[in-house]
């Protein structure tokens, strides 16, 4: 990931380009644009049905975009899988968090990609391995957990959240998205899946994040863009703007909303 | 922090429940039949009865905790079983190498699983409840077909050491042996238990049923693995059908009527949930000695078959009641 | 018989150390049926008799069925080594599969168990007790004989007559029926089935107008024959004679509309079963064959069978 921080600024690690995806005759996503340079942390805000999730997605593999194109380290990509978006180290935690509550901790972080032995085609799975590289890993995130063992559906939603994020970033991934991650947490455990998206910063790793929450996009986020009905609204390095702007731009006014304020976030 | 605790404790409670209750219920099984049965139920013969009995809805039962793993279900196991067996007889009877026969089950076992299998992922029937059920007809139809509705006997002697065969273990005394059936349990025990545990595979089968969703974008095929899994309900299936031409030494048409019943139980019992995701391969194993003790002792005892099914039915539904318990307390704060 | 013939007759064959008079009581005897008593009037009726012949003899008979009824071979399989660990001396049997069972009751006998069969035989040797359903199906013809003028016209219903019991009750009635003197003008199959009787039933009085008998080879057909008469309004001129003696037979009867119905002996059949067994414990060479006999319900006995 040192290497993405050497091509600076100009070029941009990933790029959408004038993405469309149309589920049958409704259309999600129309024509949008989005960029995401190294080091990044990206905000990505809209209302319900504004097509935030859906980008999402396209950019994270699991939905194939109707048109426009991807480009990502400067390659045009096409994602058939989340696996594919993975393997070039695209991740995603989703709103439901997409964790598996029967199976413990350092399963999750590295299920469908165990560590162990190829024989004949199967991988016999080290756990010992498995839950050595957890612990190192949780550690380097400054998580703490009782076990590695815990299954998740044990875990607090916070907790939950967190090994989610670990998984994501598990695999060195360079870009992380995130779907609302806080929307569902205690306030006493936003602020720790904050610290925690800071930390990945400064791992190295460009982040997009998809929240509701004005608080959590102008306390970590260099940039914010909107999306309105399917398309590009608005976006500015996020000391450009104040909450009262993206709060007018989610709505799908510009510049006169400082009347609404205080009833955003 | 007091409520949480007692909370905690609780659930822990339930937990071991669930995980050792099917053991606890083997053994005082074993000790109350020991008590009212003691010259009959711990002979060496009758142990031997015990294991040879179970040997078929064991295999059945195997097959099915994997797929229900996947939260999946297969009715059609017990038709799959009679279709295998009616073929492997006859492929015998016809003159078949005896290497060669004895695969026929186990194939046409996994034919079928794969039917089953693929039901779901291509054709997208909406669940295996409806696809198995088909199958439970289909295969039925189809084993009196081919049989014309009659028993094919007749079976050649190395089949027939594979269901009713023993190894004479003299120091279990003048009956003492164990059944050929044993080992084969013991090998597709020990096999699946391994798969299902140290196999990426394996643990992804677990993952399907905790959490199809987080499978899918973790990068596994799901429809690979409902192949899989329905693959290997038909393998067991066959191979208890091999079991079963071996034990009567014939193919029959009512072979495996209702078996797909004893298997779900037996899972149940075992402490496999429903909801998929949970269970392991000895607590199905446990699950399906309880119930080939409550028949054995029941019938030691000459009581009506019909106190078997209401027995079986009170303990299936107290094992579910144990799991819905603790995924109530799991959903805690 | 009772306990002291019992006892002499084990003495005279030389058997006496294997049952000293105080073991006598625990010589354990199993019927296993391939139904159960409460789900089959049947076999309920087998059970009694076998029990009853058991106090009789003041040894230790159990009378079992699998859980699964008649399609549960591997719940049979099970009970058979179930009475053999328990210790019996013997096995009757109503096997629930012909080869299925093969295996397990060889491995009986082996044991020294022996095995008899009722109501059905396995394929393999052995004395099987059960009706004989060729002088059955007489039994029900000569009714039809003596109730019927000479040379009357008369037709038989058949049941599945690919199975051996439809094809020996068929034959039996026919030649029953002819022999005694009466024009048998139809023989038409009707698969055990009410329905498909009521419909052969129709197309045979329509072709005999004339008609004045049936013999039906299950009750089944018989009351589906009725059923034909009554529409044709013919119930007064045709009798009819059913096979089973099963109760909504024996209702019909009382209300006198079906005439008779040959009725098989389970009762006997469960007795035979148990001295059968307790024939070849002594030594005694049994015939291939047992006939447990049959006889007819009419008005006078049909109450006893409701």
């Amino acid at each position: 990931m040192s290497d993405a921080a050497h091509r600076g600024p100009a070029a941009p690690l990933l790029e959408a380009r004038g993405i469309t995806k149309r589920f049958g005759a409704i259309t999600a996503l129309d024509g949008v644009h989005l960029r995401l340079f190294p080091g990044e942390v990206l905000g990505v805000v809209g209302d319900n049905g504004a097509g935030k999730s859906t980008l999402m997605k396209v950019l994270s593999g699991l939905h194939a975009p109707t048109d426009g194109e991807i480009v990502f380290d400067s390659r045009t990509v096409v994602l058939h899988s989340p696996r594919d978006a993975q393997n070039i180290g695209i991740e995603m935690v989703y709103q439901d968090l997409a964790l598996a509550g029967n199976l413990p901790i350092h399963e999750n972080i590295y299920l469908g990609r165990e560590p162990g032995r190829r024989v004949l085609g199967f991988t016999i799975v080290d756990e010992k391995l498995s839950r050595k590289m957890a612990m190192e890993h949780l550690d380097r995130l400054n998580i703490t957990v009782k076990s590695v063992d815990q299954s998740v559906e044990e875990l607090s939603g916070g907790q939950a959240q967190a090994v989610a994020i670990a998984r994501a970033t598990a695999f060195e991934g360079r870009v992380v998205i995130m779907d609302e991650p806080t929307a569902a947490l205690a306030i006493k455990e936003v602020g720790k899946v904050l610290d925690l998206i800071k930390r990945l910063k400064d791992h190295g790793a460009s982040v997009i994040l998809i929240s509701h929450r004005m608080d959590d996009v102008f306390f970590v986020c260099d940039r914010v863009m909107a999306l309105f009905h399917g398309r590009n609204f608005e976006e500015a390095p996020i000391a450009e703007t104040n909450r009262n702007e993206v709060i007018g731009w989610i709505m799908g006014t510009r510049g006169h909303a400082a009347g609404l304020a205080h009833e955003g976030a | 922090m007091a409520v949480r605790s007692t909370e905690e404790a609780a659930r822990r409670r339930l937990r071991t429940l669930e995980k050792y209750g099917v053991f606890g219920m083997v053994l005082l099984m074993a000790v109350v039949l020991t008590l009212l049965q003691p010259d009959i139920f711990l002979s060496a013969q009758n142990l031997t009865n015990i294991l040879r009995q179970v040997a078929m809805n064991a295999l059945l039962a195997l097959g099915l905790y994997v797929v229900i793993l996947t939260a999946g279900i297969d009715l059609s196991v017990g038709s799959i079983m009679a279709l295998s067996t009616m073929l492997l007889a006859m492929a015998d009877v016809a003159g078949w190498p005896w290497p060669l026969a004895i695969l026929v089950g186990p194939a046409i076992g996994v034919l079928c699983g794969l039917v089953n299998g693929f039901g779901l992922t291509v054709l997208r029937l909406p669940h295996p409840f409806i696809m198995t059920l088909g199958t439970l007809y289909t295969l039925r139809g189809v084993t009196n077909l081919v049989s014309g509705g009659r028993p094919v006997s007749g079976v050649s002697d190395t089949i027939r050491f594979l269901g009713s065969g023993e190894i004479p273990m003299p120091f279990l005394g003048k009956f003492g042996s164990i059944p050929v059936s044993a080992v084969v349990l013991l090998v597709c025990y020990a096999g699946t238990a391994y798969f299902l545990n140290k196999m990426s595979i394996g643990r992804h089968i677990f993952a399907v049923g905790g959490n199809p969703q987080a499978a899918r974008v973790s990068g596994i095929d799901v429809n690979r693995i409902l192949l899989v899994v329905y693959g290997m309900s038909g393998f067991f299936a066959g191979l208890a059908g091999l079991l079963m031409a071996g034990r009567t030494g014939a193919g029959f048409p009512n072979a495996g009527i209702g078996a797909e019943l004893d298997a779900i139980a037996a899972v149940i019992i075992g402490g496999a949930s429903f909801f998929g995701g949970r269970g392991t391969v000895l607590g199905v194993f446990a699950g399906v000695l309880v119930m080939g003790l409550l028949r054995n002792g029941l019938n030691l005892m000459d009581v009506s078959a019909f106190w078997q099914q209401t027995l079986i039915g009170m303990i299936v539904v107290g094992a579910v009641f144990v799991d819905v318990l603790r995924r109530r307390a799991g959903r805690g704060p | 018989m009772t306990r002291y013939t019992l006892k002499g007759l084990l003495a005279a064959t030389g058997l006496a150390a294997a049952f000293t008079g105080a073991a006598l009581a625990d010589t354990k005897v199993a019927v296993i049926m391939s139904d159960s008593g409460s789900a089959n009037p049947f076999w309920a009726a087998v059970t009694k008799g076998a029990l009853d012949k058991g106090a009789e003899l003041g040894i230790d008979v159990a009378a079992v069925a699998p859980a699964g009824g008649e399609t549960d071979v591997a719940g049979q399989i099970a009970m058979v080594e179930d009475q053999i660990a328990k210790g019996v001396v013997g096995i009757a049997i109503a096997p629930a599969d012909t080869a299925a069972l093969v295996p397990v009751l060889e491995q009986a006998r082996k044991r020294g168990v022996h095995v008899v069969f009722i109501d059905k035989r396995a394929d393999m040797p052995g004395t099987y007790i059960g009706t004989n359903n060729i002088p059955a199906a007489r039994i029900g013809a000569q009714h039809i004989c003596d109730s019927v003028e000479s040379g009357s016209d008369v037709a038989v219903l058949q049941g599945i007559v690919t199975s051996t019991t439809g094809q020996h009750r068929a034959q039996g009635g026919r030649e029953g029926l002819v022999e005694c003197g009466l024009n048998l003008v139809a023989e038409q199959p009707a698969d055990w089935d009410a329905g498909k009787a009521q419909t052969a039933t129709e197309n045979i009085l329509t072709a005999n107008p004339g008609l004045r008998a049936i013999f039906a080879s299950n009750d089944n057909m018989a009351l589906g024959a009725i059923e034909a008469l009554r529409t044709a309004k013919m119930l007064d001129q045709v009798m009819i004679v059913g096979f089973d003696g099963n109760p909504n037979a024996a209702e019909s009867i009382l209300k006198g509309e079906l005439a008779a119905s040959v009725a098989q002996r389970p009762a006997v059949m469960g007795a035979m079963g148990v001295e059968a067994v307790l024939k070849l414990v002594a030594g005694e060479e049994l015939p291939d064959e047992i006939d447990t006999g049959a006889e007819l319900v009419t008005k006078e006995n049909a109450e006893s069978y409701l």
